[in-house]
């Protein structure tokens, strides 16, 4: 098991085999092995769920239930290299199902900045600067594969299977993207 | 601009990085107490039962154990009389002699060996060994509520004696599991030789029991590879062969498989049924199978209700809908439809706009109105254009009190409508409930004339979220009949002075670029030109709208 600080420079690297070798430790049940993989793929979750439901409180719900989920269920993950494609449908469906508990009450929350990031005092200026962007700038599409990429570190191939897009459109809107956030990637592209 | 990318791409992972609550504390603690619940939960009896059982089989170990040795049974005899493999999710194969003594204690996978640990069992009755293993993992939490499924497999060269000692050690086992109220679930087979099968169980790193067990699901099967089956437990194995419809023979089973894992047949029933809106007590036939799809567990719901046939696919762990359909049902007699209920009301109520046209023989067939060609068959004759669809709203009036979803019957009208035609001089081409990210919606597709009308309409609302009208290009001048504007008017721009715009803005000429597609599209009531052209390893797609001129859309690719 690794110290806090060590754990927390594991964060948001999603190396395939990395994870997946946490998901066969939660499989034994080992709470570290759960507890790397929380900091491996959290932003992933959290980022994924926040451009589903626009909603920094839901996002952390779905978080949550989506660990508690794999803790119970990871013996359900089939090991084929592909564990952040894994991670992210089940995020996908948790999402869907919580669209669908809201359309049921038709009670949709604002989509606004308020409540697309809350401020957890780990965010710096800069930080809340990139969100902003990625917000007010991009689609949901756009943004989605702009995360896909960025925070998740599928290849282009990987989002459009998993988006159901032709690779050519995923390659375009992300490129699109690119243009769209000059104040992150600087000036000319 | 490489760099500046890369750094880019840091940054937005950093950022999200730490827009992240930390939240790992609390879901951690809540794990583990959800571990300490699983036991706490279940009844007080069966929680002292198990510890109990649990103290049996060690003192049987060790009983046993010391008999065996004063016994002198470690014989010199090292000749293999039957292999016994146990699959779990650990798989284990056990050598034994003709004396059933154990020669060999050998672990197949990683849990296999955890579940063996230091363990030697060298010259032990076969017995004390099971005893032994079994008892670990139910310690070590292999065997457990969850996943109570195990496989024994015994291979010896003489068929009867092979099929003696599998029997005596299913019955062991199940005998061991079901004391004390741990309900286990043993599945037995004795395996025939096959170059084949042992093949493909060292490729897939299991035992040639759980190979033929997987080889015996295929072939009753259809719809899986061994590929896809091979990671599966043996209790998923055995949740698939025991809920499934066909038998799998050669395999003796005792006890049932623990579908505790999962959402339970009864909340996936529930899901399927509040999903189509339909009441347990109006079924008349219901069939759960548990399967696998796409690699993940998923109950099978089947049933039929008010003329209608219904089919799930309900994600065993999440209760997600993956996949449903609605049919008619063809069984259902014709003429019990109509006094079989509230649901069939608003179909028959919706059929009302074109009754003039309509056989007696069409009527009867109203309610069954999905996608049979016969039907539309009868109509076209009929021909009368002119009757307007009459009120559909009251249709969709009626079905939102009963079912919750509109009928096939309505969403048919409400994209008639919509595209101005009747259902008398429509061809359909496709009525389809579909199930799509979680929504449900209706697809349809019809033909007028030569133009074809693609829809889809939300299931619920009744709210068309997209249409699209084809035209064949031999009939493009042919204007619509239709109530619609933009159906009638034909482009006022040419293809060459769409060509021309789609040059002119992405900077090529005509002279350098190959024309890979020029057409005329209705696409959400818009007439546009669809223009795609290569020039060099670019590919450029352009949308223009046919009347103004004006580029919608355009995408440049690079190969």
């Amino acid at each position: 098991m690794l110290d806090m600080t060590s754990m927390k420079k594991l964060r948001a690297d999603c190396n395939p085999d990395a994870v997946e070798q946490c998901l066969f430790g939660i499989q034994r049940q080992e709470s570290g092995a759960l507890e790397e993989f929380y900091y491996r793929t959290s932003a992933s979750v959290y980022g994924f769920a926040l451009s589903v439901l626009k909603n920094a409180q839901d996002a952390e719900d779905i978080m949550h239930d989506f660990y508690v989920v794999v803790w119970s269920a990871a013996e359900k993950y089939r090991p084929g290299g592909k564990p952040m494609a894994w991670v992210l449908t089940i995020t996908r469906n948790l999402c869907l199902q919580k669209l669908r508990e809201y359309r049921k009450k038709s009670d949709i929350p604002q989509e606004d900045w308020e409540n697309y990031v809350r401020d957890n005092g780990n965010m710096s200026a800069e930080d809340k600067m990139i969100l902003a962007e990625c917000l007010r700038n991009l689609s949901d599409e756009e943004r989605r594969i702009v995360l896909l990429h960025t925070v998740s570190g599928f290849k282009h191939r990987e989002i459009a299977k998993f988006l159901e897009l032709p690779l050519s459109t995923v390659l375009s809107k992300h490129n699109r993207a690119l243009k769209k956030l000059r104040k992150i990637y600087g000036g000319e592209q | 601009m490489k760099i500046k990318e890369a750094e880019g791409n840091a940054k937005i992972k950093q950022a999200y990085a730490n827009a992240v609550p930390d939240i790992c504390g609390v879901i951690l603690s809540e794990c583990e107490q959800k571990e300490g619940k699983v036991i706490v939960m279940t009844e007080e009896k069966k929680k002292r039962g198990f510890i109990k059982y649990l103290m049996a089989a060690a003192s049987l170990v060790l009983v046993l154990g010391a008999g065996a040795l004063l016994t002198n049974v470690y014989r010199l005899n090292y000749a293999v009389s039957s292999t016994v493999s146990l699959d779990v999710n650990p798989s284990i194969q056990i050598t034994v002699n003709e004396k059933e003594r154990v020669l060999e204690v050998k672990a197949l996978n990683k849990d296999g060996g955890i579940v063996i640990g230091d363990m030697d069992f060298e010259g032990s009755d076969i017995d004390v060994t099971m005893n032994a293993l079994i008892g670990s993992m139910l310690r070590k939490g292999y065997l457990n509520e969850l996943a109570n499924s195990i496989l024994i497999s015994v291979d010896n060269n003489d068929p009867a004696k092979g099929e003696q000692l599998q029997e005596k050690l299913t019955e062991k086992v199940n005998e061991l599991l079901e004391s004390d109220g741990f309900f286990g679930a043993v599945l037995g087979q004795t395996i025939r030789e096959n170059g084949n099968l042992q093949q493909l169980a060292e490729q897939y790193g299991i035992t040639q029991g759980k190979a033929q067990l997987i080889q015996q699901i295929l072939d009753s099967t259809t719809g899986h590879t061994f590929e896809e089956l091979a990671p599966l437990t043996i209790n998923e194995l055995n949740l698939i062969i025991s809920t499934g419809t066909s038998s799998v023979e050669k395999v003796s089973s005792l006890g049932y498989a623990s579908d505790k894992a999962y959402i339970g047949e009864d909340k996936a029933k529930e899901t399927a049924f509040a999903h189509a809106g339909v009441s347990g007590q109006d079924i008349l036939f219901y069939e759960m199978d548990m399967d696998l799809e796409k690699g993940v567990m998923v109950y099978e719901i089947e049933f039929k209700c008010g003329g209608f046939e219904y089919e799930y696919d309900i994600d065993a762990q999440t209760g997600e809908i993956i996949k449903n359909k609605k049919e008619v049902d063809d069984d259902f007699p014709a003429g019990s439809q109509a006094s079989s209920g509230k649901t069939d009301d608003p179909d028959a109520g919706s059929q009302s706009p074109a009754p003039g046209t309509k056989t007696p023989d069409a009527g009867s067939q109203t309610p069954a109105s999905g996608t049979n060609t016969p039907a539309a068959g009868t109509q076209s004759p009929g021909g009368n254009t002119a009757t307007p669809p009459s009120s559909p709203q009251d249709g969709v009036g009626n079905a939102g009190g009963t079912s919750g979803i509109l009928t096939l019957e309505q969403a048919k009208e409400i994209a008639l409508n919509h595209a101005g035609q009747s259902a008398s001089n429509v061809y359909f081409d496709k009525v389809e409930l579909d199930h799509d990210h979680g929504m449900q919606k209706y697809e349809i597709e019809f033909i007028a004339g030569s133009t074809e009308y693609d829809y889809e309409i939300d299931a619920v609302t009744g709210a068309i979220l997209k249409y699209d009208w084809d035209q064949d290009d031999d009939h493009m001048h042919i204007s619509e009949s239709s109530g619609n504007g933009a159906g009638g008017a034909v482009g006022t721009i040419t293809s060459e002075q769409a060509k021309e715009i789609a040059l002119n803005h992405a900077g090529q000429s005509a002279s350098g670029v190959y024309f890979d597609k020029v057409d005329l599209d209705y696409d959400d009531g818009i007439q546009k030109y669809e223009v795609e052209f290569v020039s060099g390893n670019m590919e450029y797609d352009y949308e223009i709208d046919a009347i103004t001129g004006a580029i919608l859309k355009y995408d440049w690719d690079q190969d």
